[in-house]
């Protein structure tokens, strides 16, 4: 079992009130409240701390910019035993990940300092919790401050419990020539919001997002990312590609912020969505700001079903449609697990490959 | 290359051609501010049945309980209908004949070019001069197809019309819609009522030219255009106004019902001055097999919201909406368009560009909605923007909601200023580099121009006016 540092056990005894976060998880440009699509409202357990001395994380943080927005991160800050701190020094590339595994009734606050010329995998790891089908909310609030020329690959692995609601923040902080790779794998749960934010302060500062989604049954899947472009010739790369089944719910918020004197910056945002069932909500509100001319922001998305093409191809070869439309959701299952860094990130997809009723080929060579 | 790259010089639009003012003396004009006494009195004077005031006064009643959403669009902060007289009206008459309207309006119109028009090009026109229609004609061929062009208030007293207008009247925009719906059902003065008889096809467009004179006045223009089954119509609606200092309004609604089968271009060239806050509606309905083509031109008013909407009710519906915005110094147009698409094998095309300059702000925002019935829709949106220097914004935020596994949509957003290597490329074939800049961003524009009547075209490209200068920095 991962290290829970900073994480709080879910608290049977503790008081069961709860508190409403409404409209978070907001994008920085809203449009018409009509489409709901400007954020979420999520309903989260609220107990009492008094009395405990909380450990918070330096001060430095709190500039930090989170995906999911300041009231969640007050909320976590309020629900969570402690802060982790952890600093990787000038120059270091730290071999051993640094894990955040969440389970239900979990939550973590965890700050990252990634000095000049270091390097470091972060993973964060939300799954069910101990008891099959166990209810509750999980969350995470991650923030990483990462120096000149330091690089964070960050890989986020979350399949909850179809009873379970997981929150995850993540604020990114990156200085000159700093690199930030995001690989996401969001694979379903009851409720999964996350919010993603990284400010490219510093000149040719870089972030390349690979998101990868499948939501099946009635799972809500929120997502608000929102890259803000602040240093020269910064770049910016964000990829999404997921599939929806049955009447699964996603919302995906992208941000591309080309802010005033980001001269010479690029921020490209590409989605794929495979849609495969009849009760699905799509939505989807890629936006892109622009303060500044020396800029140049993209961004394209194609939302369909399997093409007729496609099935022809894999008709030919004996797969139905409906075996070529799940060889999409386990391909997307395959490739997490395959770029898995940790064990808790596997046990992750595997547990959710097996709630979905994928065999993963990995399992089955096993 | 050097570190920054060079900026290209644009002018700003030429608004000589419509800055001009005419004297209001004689004109009736009713106090500043929204009570239910103007309201009554605006429907007295037009004498209109029991249920438009009806309709009026909840209006009325629905604008002061609404709010503008907090947490998105411009700011109209400097809005305050205290300060603005929702009906002014010249002392004339509605005209047949342009002999017949008054010297100072027919000159008005005269400068926008809108005789000549209707002589080389219209089926018909209507002219609006602040809050009344003071022209309206439309050829005897036309006509003797049954077809009706005429305002809503003569359509309401005529026995044959009334039930007609009654029956479509509000019902594809609401006064519950938004705050300045509301408002306009509650002061709406002027505008036209078309119906085009089934299989009917017009050879020349209709227009309806608005022109707002007064100072600190509103216009609030009805528009109705019904397409019955097979028929076919294209109407141009152009409107301008002079600058003044006070806040002007326009808060106007044009809605469309373009039957089975039958095709509606509605084309818009907005101008209006730099101190208007533009906040008009417009909506279509449309049938299966139907067509629906918007080509939308905005360059004037400091602040405006406008989204054509398209509502694709049946099967194997199309709609297509062009448009361009040009926003220059002091600002701020938040425009776009929204379709939904409720209709199997229904098709949309959306593509728009935009300008900024002098640091205008551009926000296009859109929504796609297609509706779990919507089988095997495809819907293409496009959105481009220009930025021609460091000082001016373009922010591009579109909303797609999916709710058919069969649907198709695709999207694409590009925001930049002009590629040094376009302009290299054209340099080598041997044009100057300001040549070469005046190019691309006419060859940007050209997607919208070439979609209107040639002389619409020319009035675009005068008021773009992108003269280019070689001295670049």
């Amino acid at each position: 079992m991962a290290e829970k540092n900073g994480a709080l056990a879910a608290d049977a005894a503790g008081a069961a009130s709860e508190i409403t976060l409404e409209r978070v998880n907001v994008a920085p440009a809203q449009t018409w409240n009509r489409l709901r699509t400007n954020d979420i409202t999520l309903t989260v357990p609220a107990r009492s701390r008094k009395g405990d001395v909380y450990f918070s994380l330096p001060r430095l943080f709190e500039g930090v910019e989170c995906g999911m927005g300041r009231e969640v991160s007050d909320w976590v800050e309020s629900q969570a035993a402690d802060a982790r701190y952890v600093e990787v020094p000038r120059g270091e590339r730290r071999e051993e990940p640094i894990v955040v595994a969440v389970g239900a009734g979990d939550v973590a606050d965890t700050g990252v300092m990634v000095r000049a010329g270091a390097e470091v995998t972060i993973v964060v790891a939300a799954g069910a919790g101990e008891k099959d089908g166990e209810a509750g909310t999980s969350a995470s609030l991650l923030r990483i401050i990462a120096e000149a020329g330091a690089r964070v690959h960050l890989h986020e692995y979350a399949a909850v419990g179809a009873a379970q609601q997981h929150l995850e923040s993540v604020g990114i902080s990156a200085a000159r020539d700093a690199r930030v790779d995001v690989h996401q794998y969001l694979l379903g749960g009851g409720t999964v919001a996350l919010g993603f934010a990284c400010d490219l302060a510093g000149e040719r500062a870089r972030v390349d997002l690979g998101c990868r989604y499948h939501a099946a049954g009635t799972e809500v899947l929120d997502i608000n990312e929102v890259v803000r472009q602040r240093g020269r010739k910064t770049r910016s790369e964000l990829s999404y590609n997921g599939v929806l089944e049955d009447a699964a719910h996603k919302g995906l918020r992208t941000t591309i912020d080309l802010i005033h004197g980001a001269k010479g910056a690029q921020g490209n945002e590409a989605e794929t969505v495979l849609v495969l069932g009849d009760d699905v909500v799509n939505k989807t509100l890629p936006t892109i700001l622009c303060d500044e001319d020396d800029v140049a922001g993209n961004h394209g998305a194609t939302i369909g079903s399997v093409s007729p093409e496609q099935l022809a191809y894999l008709a030919d070869r004996g797969l139905s449609r409906e075996d070529a439309e799940q060889l999409f959701v386990r391909a997307l299952y395959e490739d997490a697990l395959m770029h898995a860094p940790c064990d808790e990130a596997c046990a992750v997809v595997e547990a959710g490959a097996v709630q979905k009723g994928q065999a993963l080929l990995h399992t089955e060579e096993a | 290359m050097s570190e920054e790259r060079r900026r290209t010089e644009v002018a700003d639009v030429d608004r000589s051609l419509y800055d001009f003012t005419k004297s209001e003396e004689g004109y009736e004009r009713y106090d500043d501010g929204l009570t239910p006494e103007i309201v009554r009195a605006i429907s007295a004077k037009k004498d209109e049945p029991e249920w438009m005031l009806e309709m009026r006064l909840r209006a009325l009643d629905l604008y002061h309980a609404r709010e503008m959403a907090p947490n998105w669009g411009p700011s109209i902060a400097g809005l305050d209908l205290d300060h603005i007289s929702t009906y002014v009206s010249p002392k004339t008459k509605q005209a047949k004949s342009w002999d017949d309207v008054p010297e100072d309006i027919k000159d008005t119109f005269e400068r926008l070019g809108i005789p000549e028009a209707e002589r080389e090009s219209l089926a018909g026109v209507g002219a609006q001069y602040d809050s009344e229609i003071v022209y309206h004609n439309m050829r005897e061929e036309v006509a003797e197809q049954g077809v009706i062009y005429t305002t809503i208030e003569d359509a309401l007293h005529d026995p044959k019309w009334e039930p007609v207008v009654h029956e479509y009247f509000g019902t594809l925009i609401p006064p519950t819609d938004h705050k300045f719906a509301a408002l306009h059902y509650a002061v709406w003065s002027g505008g036209s009522f078309v119906y085009v008889p089934a299989g009917v096809t017009l050879p020349y467009p209709l227009q309806s030219y608005f022109r707002l004179n007064a100072a600190g006045a509103g216009q609030f223009e009805h528009t109705l255009i019904i397409v019955e089954p097979g028929a076919d119509l294209h109407f141009i609606e152009g409107c301008s106004a002079p600058k003044y200092y006070e806040a002007n309004l326009h808060a106007g609604a044009v809605e469309l019902f373009v039957k089975d089968g039958a095709r509606l271009r509605y084309s818009t060239i907005e101008n209006w001055s730099k101190n208007m806050y533009n906040l008009n509606t417009k909506r279509a309905t449309i049938g299966a097999d139907a067509k629906m083509e918007w080509v939308s031109g905005s360059f004037g008013s400091h602040v405006s919201y406008l989204y054509p909407t398209t509502i694709m009710v049946g099967d194997r519906g199309t709609c297509e909406f062009t448009g361009i915005t040009f926003a220059g110094a002091t600002q701020d147009l938040d425009t776009g368009c929204k379709v939904i698409m409720n209709g199997a094998d229904t098709t949309a095309s959306v593509s728009t560009k935009s300008i900024s300059k002098d640091g205008g702000v551009n926000t296009f925002r859109s929504s796609v909605v297609i509706g779990r019935h919507a089988d095997r829709a495809r819907c293409s949106v496009s959105c481009q923007s220009l930025m021609l220097d460091d000082i001016s914004r373009s922010d591009t935020i579109p909303a797609m909601d999916v709710r058919n596994a069969t649907a198709q949509v695709g999207h694409e957003a590009t925001i930049g200023r002009i590629s040094d290597d376009t302009v290299l490329y054209l340099m080598s074939r041997g044009c100057s580099e300001a040549e070469a800049r005046t190019l691309v961003v006419n060859g940007f524009a050209n997607p919208v121009s070439k979609e209107l009547p040639m002389e619409y075209a020319v009035e675009m490209n005068n008021l773009i006016k992108l003269e280019m200068e070689g001295a670049i920095g």
